[in-house]
């Protein structure tokens, strides 16, 4: 047990010396998981799309049109800027996006409405953005619902109802609507949690893929545990590892999830006890899985190469936004697989929608399942280049060993002399051999 | 002359290295593989359908029992689930189990009845802002309609006319035409975008990379060399084969999105790779230019991941660029994903031609002067090698 401990403090030292003398890491940690929560919020701080401007076409010129229109123009989501006289002139203006939408009041539109029959409206939406389209629909179909409402009355007193039993007829089935955890529907409440979860994935998966690469670069077995760690306990390593990285992020989510959406007023509901309770098995998993999968990294740059996409697919498959109850079964097991997706699902239940762990036991277990399957993955993995990196030792053993024989023959000194002297450290590999071994690692690729 | 002796003599050392470690030709390819092939399949679907919704009955009459009938005839919702009561359903909805539900009141069909007007309850979690708003106008739509239904049997028998009734049910409606995508669709919504905004980080990593490389194995003064210290002729001739992988990828994406996915395009297909051909054009001048200014390969595959991931955001496709912080919307313009959606909605969604899109041709060949802000640097940089390894 002292022993292990041992080992873990000394790991630990080992892994942080690493990490702090690591300018590329110390960027990925300390300023693209401090900088990217500052930048996204300020992008995001207007987070509701408001007065979208839009063409108008008014040829019934009347004044039940004019009073349509003061209505939308007077609705939070549109805002007219343009009176065409035709559709030509509305789509010049569109193209050039001047306006984002038209809205086309046919000539008949007074005649109907007096006629008692059904008049049309048309509006035209730019889909580039689907928020444009958002807007120009909600803007159009409130004030339609208003003016109904008007209209219906007049109607109903000209056939001989009025107050009370009218409404009974209009709206007989009325209903309340209460929007909750996002009230404003705003783009950024809803976007900012998950992004605040990714970025701390990807950086920790990043940071950890480039010290993995690193070592396999330096180190002169080309393993990613050096030699004098290898006779010892893999578990001890791990937890070593980990721990640098636990601490770590401890800072920096305290930062991220506590501080900054205090700071820019995003959801916070939640109780930092319960969110505490989440970012522990969620920062331990992620851990360990990028420990295992740094493991393959062979060269310090490729993992962001390689994976920087992902953080997208990550965002997608998280289920924050194209519901969850979409996903196909395929694509959701997958999702399973990565700790981002109960990260971010936890999250935005603890965040913003302000629920208990012990209310969302899918996100909380599914963390620490992973937490632990991923734990053993690192072993395996560790276990495996430790082998391998034995093996390779072996082998670089016997050739020095040859080498010293046919040197001691030709000269005729001692052999163990030699040998005692080509005990070889990875720190005491000099230049010329260090470029030689990084250039067979790049054949080997 | 001598310059295309020059670049041919780079371009030839640059194929050889590229199958010399095939992993850089194949890797763009592969994640675009991928990419697509999750876009795709994810989704599939086009519109979300069938949105799990729950509905709390205190009524138990027929009518209430009918209005959930009504909600599962209807696409956009199903209802999951009947709850006892109003606690339980809010947790179901604060677990992300349903998108929203419906409170019916007791004695509801009593009361409409007896023309109380009693109110039913919709209650909506907006933190998922697509299942929130979509399951909304689900139960909004049936709101209406139950609304609707009610006041026709009413007036029918009151002994109204039927040519009579649309007009007072409904005076006015509202014709919406979606140009450019007119389903709604969310992948064609997303994909235009997301499939150029992953090409564009591959280009950004592989154009510093591939430069990077050179300074961090020392190599830069030989590839110099071949070119006869010429730095055009190092650059064009190292960076081109890149440019037609680059493109071949690009192009063969609009041929997927286009013409086997049947995405619609109302200009036309050719301008679009002109767009494509300019849009990795002004990426591969922003990686050089990122390389340029940190010549250290690993500050400049960071530099280009943050650029990259951020570009996504300031494009503008998923929140309006305009509707941000004016630093925001003028910042926007140093991102070729930005131009190239300006690009793609004049020319795929409104079909101007090059009478609307010529700023952008203009705003992508701009970004040529990049490289040229940082050409001293680099060349020094490549001369001395006198920045740290790592």
């Amino acid at each position: 047990m002292k022993e292990q401990l041992k080992t873990i403090w000394k790991v630990f030292r080992m892994e942080s010396s690493l990490v702090f003398h690591d300018s590329g890491v110390l960027l990925i940690f300390f300023v693209a998981a401090i900088v990217y929560p500052i930048l996204y919020n300020f992008i995001y701080y207007n987070d509701v799309l408001e007065e979208t401007p839009v063409a108008i076409i008014d040829q019934s010129g009347t004044a039940a049109s004019r009073r349509y229109l003061r209505k939308v123009d007077a609705t939070p989501y549109v805002s007219i800027t343009d009176f065409c006289t035709d559709m030509d002139e509305a789509t010049k203006l569109m193209k050039k996006r001047k306006v984002n939408g038209i809205i086309l009041i046919p000539s008949n539109y007074n005649e109907k409405l007096i006629h008692h029959e059904q008049a049309t409206i048309s509006t035209y939406s730019d889909m580039s953005a689907f928020l444009y389209y958002k807007n120009i629909v909600m803007a159009t179909n409130y004030v339609m619902l208003d003016e109904m409402d008007e209209i219906h009355l007049e109607r109903y007193e000209m056939l001989g109802y009025s107050g009370e039993e009218a409404q009974q007829f209009i709206n007989a089935v009325p209903y309340e609507e209460n929007t909750l955890y996002n009230p404003a529907s705003g783009f950024g409440a809803f976007l900012l949690p998950a992004i605040l979860i990714v970025i701390l994935h990807q950086t920790i998966f990043f940071g950890i893929c480039m010290v993995g690469g690193t070592a396999r670069e330096e180190n002169r077995f080309n393993t990613l545990l050096s030699k004098e760690i290898n006779s010892r306990g893999i578990i001890a390593v791990v937890f070593g590892k980990a721990l640098v990285y636990l601490l770590i992020y401890a800072v920096l989510t305290a930062y991220g999830l506590g501080l900054i959406p205090y700071i820019f007023n995003m959801p916070h509901i939640g109780s930092y006890g319960e969110m505490l309770k989440l970012m522990l098995p969620f920062l331990l998993a992620t851990i360990f899985f990028s420990l295992t999968f740094g493991t393959i990294i062979k060269r310090r740059e490729s993992g962001l190469i390689l994976f920087l996409f992902f953080s997208l697919i990550l965002l997608f498959l998280s289920g924050f936004s194209w519901p969850e109850s979409n996903i196909s079964n395929f694509w959701r097991l997958v999702s399973y697989l990565f700790p981002s997706t109960f990260g971010i699902q936890g999250y935005i239940k603890i965040n913003s929608a302000g629920a208990l762990v012990s209310e969302i036991p899918r996100d909380y277990l599914g963390l620490w399942a992973q937490t632990g399957f991923y734990f053993l993955t690192a072993c395996v993995a560790y276990r495996f280049s430790q082998i391998h990196g034995h093996k390779i030792n072996a082998i670089k053993q016997k050739i020095h060993k040859v080498r010293a024989k046919t040197i001691a023959n030709r000269f005729g000194i001692d052999e163990k002399e030699l040998l005692d002297e080509g005990d070889y450290a990875p720190d005491e590999v000099n230049n010329t051999d260090n470029s030689e071994t990084t250039d067979n690692t790049e054949k080997a690729d | 002359m001598s310059f295309w002796k020059n670049t041919k003599a780079v371009f030839q050392r640059e194929l050889r290295q590229m199958f010399a470690r095939p992993i850089y030709v194949f890797a763009p390819i592969i994640v675009m593989a991928f990419t697509f092939v999750f876009f795709l399949t994810f989704f599939q679907e086009g519109v979300p359908q069938e949105l799990p919704i729950g509905v709390v009955d205190h009524d138990h009459s027929t009518m209430s029992r009918r209005v959930v009938r009504e909600f599962n005839a209807i696409q956009a919702v199903h209802v999951n689930k009947n709850y006892s009561s109003y606690s339980e359903a809010r947790q179901d909805l604060q677990d992300g189990k349903i998108y929203g539900f419906v409170e019916i009141p007791t004695d509801w069909y009593a009361n409409v009845g007896g023309n109380k007007r009693p109110e039913l309850t919709i209650y909506v979690n907006n933190a998922y802002l697509l299942g929130g708003t979509l399951s909304y106008r689900g139960m909004l739509t049936l709101g209406n309609l139950a609304s609707g239904a009610y006041e026709r049997i009413v007036l029918r028998m009151k002994g109204v006319q039927e040519d009579q009734l649309m007009g007072l049910l409904q005076p006015i409606i509202i014709d919406a035409h979606q140009i450019g995508n007119v389903y709604t669709n969310y992948g064609i919504y997303l994909l235009n975008l997301l499939i150029p905004g992953v090409l564009q980080l591959l280009i950004l990593l592989t154009t510093a990379f591939a430069i990077g490389y050179e300074l961090k194995s020392k190599s830069s003064k030989k590839w110099l060399e071949t070119a006869n210290g010429s730095m055009i002729a190092a650059m064009v001739g190292k960076l081109l084969p890149y440019s037609f992988l680059f493109v071949i990828l690009g192009i063969g994406s609009n041929v997927i999105l286009y013409d086997f996915c049947g995405y619609p395009i109302n200009g036309h297909e050719y301008n679009m790779m002109l767009n494509m051909i300019l849009f990795v054009f002004s990426s591969q001048c922003m990686g050089i230019f990122a390389i340029g200014l940190f010549p250290i390969l690993r500050e400049s595959i960071f530099f280009c991941s943050f650029y990259g991931i951020l570009a996504f955001s300031l494009a503008g496709f998923t929140f309006p660029v305009e509707y941000m912080h004016p630093v925001w919307s003028g910042l926007a313009n140093l991102f070729p994903l930005r131009h190239f959606f300006l690009f793609y909605s004049k020319e795929a969604v409104f079909a101007t031609g090059f009478a609307g899109w010529w700023p952008q041709v203009i705003g992508m060949l701009a970004f040529g002067f990049f490289p040229i802000a940082i050409y001293k640097r680099l060349e020094n940089a490549l001369i001395k090698q006198n920045y740290p390894l790592k």
